[in-house]
């Protein structure tokens, strides 16, 4: 008998784990959940409330939250594009050119991430049974177990995560673009929390734990009850999780069958437009290549080239031009050039259209169907709720789209071109972050101009545009424009978009998680989460002071990430920091980012002082 | 003039790219010969700014090219051997976006200009095409156009004509011997033969990140006068002619060896027939002696 992996859904599925092992996003995300389980065992409710942290009840209950709280992303960024690496790479017509079937591939493709993804997961699991071991003050530890991490883990997180893997992997397969699949991710949880409270909540309890593929409404328990008790609890599968489960597992099946009907290798051509409008071989073209040219070299005399080659030329002139490729007006031209560049790719990613319509209808889902209060005036509240509203969709959008700008000269590798132009790398770089910033501006507006149109059909006048703009340009403009230069630095000396991904998910995660549990100083709470309400902005309010220091502390870092980025950008131009008897690009880069660090600091402990 | 001295570069892999390049390059059309791997692409990288040398110098007129890589740039067209475009751009916004950046800011210049590149590199009727759409010899010649904005006075090409077929590697010669003006240096870094001894001037042969010669096409067919000669013979007396004389070619077919070799001096045998000598006979004479000496 064979052994699996000599099959060829083995050699597929072999190649997949090692093709993801030279990966960096798998460990990033492995390390990243490693450090979530360390939270949640030494920071996490067990420890305050007697529960002991590897209770059966509490691994249990840990899981679906840890599921819930990140992996849609990953699962996203793992599962989108194996398949379509294969057309991107070239390597397609090799592997449909032997005699794989079109089910071993695509199972031993799907199979092969899906085990790398559960191995990413399993780092949550595992670091909590390793700190089994480990106690610290008022830590309640029970004896070794083993079972229940795998048991819970295999049947809370894993099965969850097929079904999600499985749509995702066919998605980006079918639809052969992996923006759609990371779009999808993002939207993961407006999508969920919106099917939540629109289709499940008015159902019965047992339906809704039927029907919930993350397995949020399965299986409440009263933690009021004393920790003794709970800590005995053994948590066992009832006929309803059971259910879930089997229709997951269903489900997932179904999504693979489907894109086993609808695969195709062949590869897709896209939008060519008009190829037959340039006839390659007509001789009417003007350049000349008559036969002549077509004999062997060997042959040809370095005389005759001169007297037939020259009279091929097409004797087409280039115009004189001036070139100003000096001083601060000859460079602005250049930075408004590449900024309109980089919008108008950004523009074409196809995620937006999903994007920008999600964010404006949850950014103003509350104000359209529930009660308004007004808090100082109906705008106030319209303009509060549409900005809190928007902070994860901007942060998300930031990130992403800044990554994407990034990188995507490399990818589609016109970078040797634009880096040999003599354009400074502060127009390469700036171009990229004012067009973000632009992006998520143009997203603000939109949303803003969603609330007036709900508040103007809804009735809740005065309608005071002053109450928009104060709290957009207060609280979302400086927010983004942090964002935005903290990405730029973070893509520049990660020189990875993924980790540079990985790394702000992780970090947004954690901050998010320190603000929940009431760590949210104003010092590392760069969107102000929490800290600030309409009257904060006006004179009648106590913050309103701390506020504008708090900005400018943050426009303060910005500043220093953009002169961080340009001091480490890849492409060098001058070796030393003066050049023709003034500062080179890179001295300006570090004068700036020595004043933004002055200033963060100053603002810094002005802010410190305050609170 | 392009002046390089003792250009070395040694990737962090451990291969050593360039072991001490010297060359002196004038104005007209330079043809930089050698085997793939050989370090071509890696010298156009470090003259076009791209790559950082571990040692050595490269200057064009007065100007430091390691040290001043912004000067550089504004003299400089260059063409990689790979590259891409941004697809849902058109021909036209990619080289007014190039246009600006090169510092050509006044709009009725720019606009001409455009219109006359995309006339000359024949892409007039593709101007609002997207570039996604465009084949491989379509990118090559809006890749061309990019690098002529601008009268540079440094040109660099390379290896442009891999994968084109043969229409479009004529007309793609015919664009670059346009190119080359008595002022402006054109190098062209390619492997194959044919693309140097019908287009440049001056030449040098690179392999294993050593110069091996510097010298015009003609010099060095001058060199093989009298010495290249052509034969068809059974296979079996392949051992003895080389020991003889030294096999340039070879194709065997029926039994039957057709061969092209080199005899300083002498008739390798009756069944020899003189022939002309081409700079690909120089060019493989010397990559091969060079390997039998190593």
């Amino acid at each position: 008998m064979r052994s699996p992996s000599s099959t060829r859904f083995g050699a597929v599925f072999i190649n997949e784990v090692r093709l993801n092992s030279k990966r960096v996003a798998p460990y990033a995300m492995a390390l990243l959940f490693a450090g979530n389980a360390l939270l949640w065992w030494g920071w996490g409710p067990a420890t305050g409330r007697g529960w002991a942290t590897n209770a059966d009840f509490f691994i249990a209950g840990v899981l679906p939250v840890y599921s819930f709280m990140t992996l849609p992303l990953f699962t996203a960024l793992i599962m989108a594009d194996p398949v379509i690496r294969d057309f991107r790479t070239g390597i397609a017509p090799l592997i449909f050119s032997k005699p794989v079937k079109r089910a071993e591939y695509l199972l031993g493709k799907f199979f092969g991430n899906f085990f790398v993804l559960v191995c990413c997961q399993a780092a949550f699991v595992l670091t909590l049974f390793v700190l089994q071991a480990f106690s610290k003050q008022g830590m309640i530890v029970q004896d070794l177990k083993v079972f229940p991490y795998l048991k819970h883990f295999l049947v809370l997180v894993v099965i969850s995560h097929l079904v999600l893997a499985a749509f995702y992997f066919t998605v980006g397969t079918l639809t052969r673009n992996a923006k759609i699949v990371y779009g999808l991710g993002v939207s993961f949880y407006p999508l969920y929390i919106t099917y939540q409270t629109v289709l499940l909540k008015g159902l019965p309890s047992r339906w809704r734990s039927v029907l919930d593929p993350l397995l949020m409404n399965w299986g409440k328990i009263d933690r009021a009850r004393s920790a003794e008790l709970l800590n005995q609890l053994v948590i066992t599968y009832d006929l309803m999780l059971i259910a879930n489960r089997a229709m997951m597992i269903l489900f997932a099946a179904i999504c693979l069958t489907i894109l086993y009907a609808r695969f195709a290798i062949a590869e897709r051509s896209g939008k060519v437009e008009k190829f037959s409008v340039l006839n390659l071989s007509t001789a009417s073209e003007r350049v000349y290549y008559g036969l002549a040219s077509f004999t062997p070299t060997r042959h040809d005399q370095f005389g005759s080239f001169e007297s037939k080659e020259k009279a091929m030329l097409s004797g087409i002139v280039l115009p004189k031009v001036i070139r100003v490729s000096e001083g601060f007006s000859a460079n602005l031209k250049k930075l408004i050039a590449a900024l309109g560049v980089e919008f108008r790719l950004l523009r074409a990613e196809r995620s937006l259209i999903v994007l920008i319509p999600l964010a404006i209808f949850l950014s103003t889902l509350d104000l359209a169907f529930y009660q308004v209060v007004p808090e100082v005036s109906y705008s106030a509240t319209y303009a509060s709720s549409t900005a809190n509203a928007l902070l994860l969709f901007l942060v998300g959008m930031t990130v992403f789209y800044t990554g994407e700008a990034m990188h995507r000269e490399r990818e589609v590798g016109i970078e040797p071109v634009l880096w040999a132009t003599p354009a400074p790398n502060y127009v390469l770089l700036l171009s990229k972050f004012f067009a973000t910033l632009l992006l998520t501006l143009s997203l603000i507006s939109m949303a803003g101009l969603a609330a007036i149109a709900v508040q103007f059909f809804r009735g809740h006048n005065p309608i005071e545009i002053r109450a928009y703009l104060m709290t957009y340009a207060v609280i979302l403009l400086p927010s983004v424009v942090f964002l935005g230069s903290v990405s730029i630095a973070m893509n520049v000396l990660l020189g990875d978009k993924y980790l540079a991904y990985a790394v702000s998910i992780g970090t947004g995660g954690g901050l998010f998680y320190l603000y929940s549990i009431g760590h949210d100083h104003w010092l590392y709470n760069p969107l102000l989460y929490h800290l600030w309400d309409y009257s904060d902005l006006t004179s009648e309010g106590t913050n309103q002071a701390t506020i504008l220091i708090h900005r400018l502390y943050y426009l303060a870092i910005a500043g220093a990430s953009l002169g961080l980025s340009h001091v480490f950008f890849a492409r060098k131009s001058t070796k030393t920091l003066r050049v023709d008897g003034g500062l080179s690009g890179g001295g300006w880069a570090i004068l700036i980012t020595v004043g933004s660090v002055v200033s963060a600091m100053i603002t810094g402990l002005m802010i410190g002082a305050k609170k | 003039m392009l002046v390089i001295i003792e250009l070395k570069k040694t990737y962090p892999s451990g291969v050593q790219a360039l072991k001490g390049i010297s060359l002196k390059i004038h104005a007209g059309m330079f043809g930089l010969l050698g085997p793939n791997g050989a370090g071509k692409t890696t010298l156009m990288k470090i003259v076009a700014t791209l790559l950082e040398p571990d040692a050595g110098t490269v200057e064009m007129n007065g100007v430091d090219l390691i040290a001043r890589k912004d000067k550089t740039r504004r003299m400089l067209g260059y063409l990689p051997q790979e590259f891409g475009l941004y697809p849902t751009l058109t021909a036209e916004q990619m080289l007014d976006y190039f246009a600006k950046l090169k510092g050509v800011t006044e709009r009725k210049q720019r606009r001409a200009l455009i219109d006359a590149l995309l006339e000359k590199v024949n892409l007039s009727s593709a101007r609002k095409q997207r570039l996604g759409g465009f084949s491989g010899g379509m990118r090559q010649r809006l890749g061309i156009a990019q690098a002529l904005i601008g009268e540079p006075e440094l040109i660099i090409v390379d290896e442009p004509t891999a994968g084109l077929d043969p229409e479009e590697r004529v007309r793609f010669h015919n664009l670059l011997s346009e190119t080359a003006s008595d002022s402006a240096v054109v190098i062209l870094s390619t492997h194959i033969v044919s693309d140097v001894s019908n287009l440049c001037s001056n030449m040098a042969i690179i392999r294993q990140g050593t110069i091996l010669a510097a010298c015009t096409p003609r010099q060095a067919i001058d060199q093989l006068k009298e010495s290249v000669w052509e034969a068809t013979v059974p296979r079996e007396r392949l051992a003895a002619l080389k020991s003889k004389c030294r096999i340039i070619s070879s194709q065997t077919f029926d039994g039957q060896a057709r061969l092209r070799v080199i005899s300083k001096g002498e008739r390798p045998g009756e069944e020899f027939t003189p022939a002309t000598p081409t700079l690909e006979d120089y060019y493989l004479d010397l990559v091969g002696q060079t390997e039998r000496t190593n």
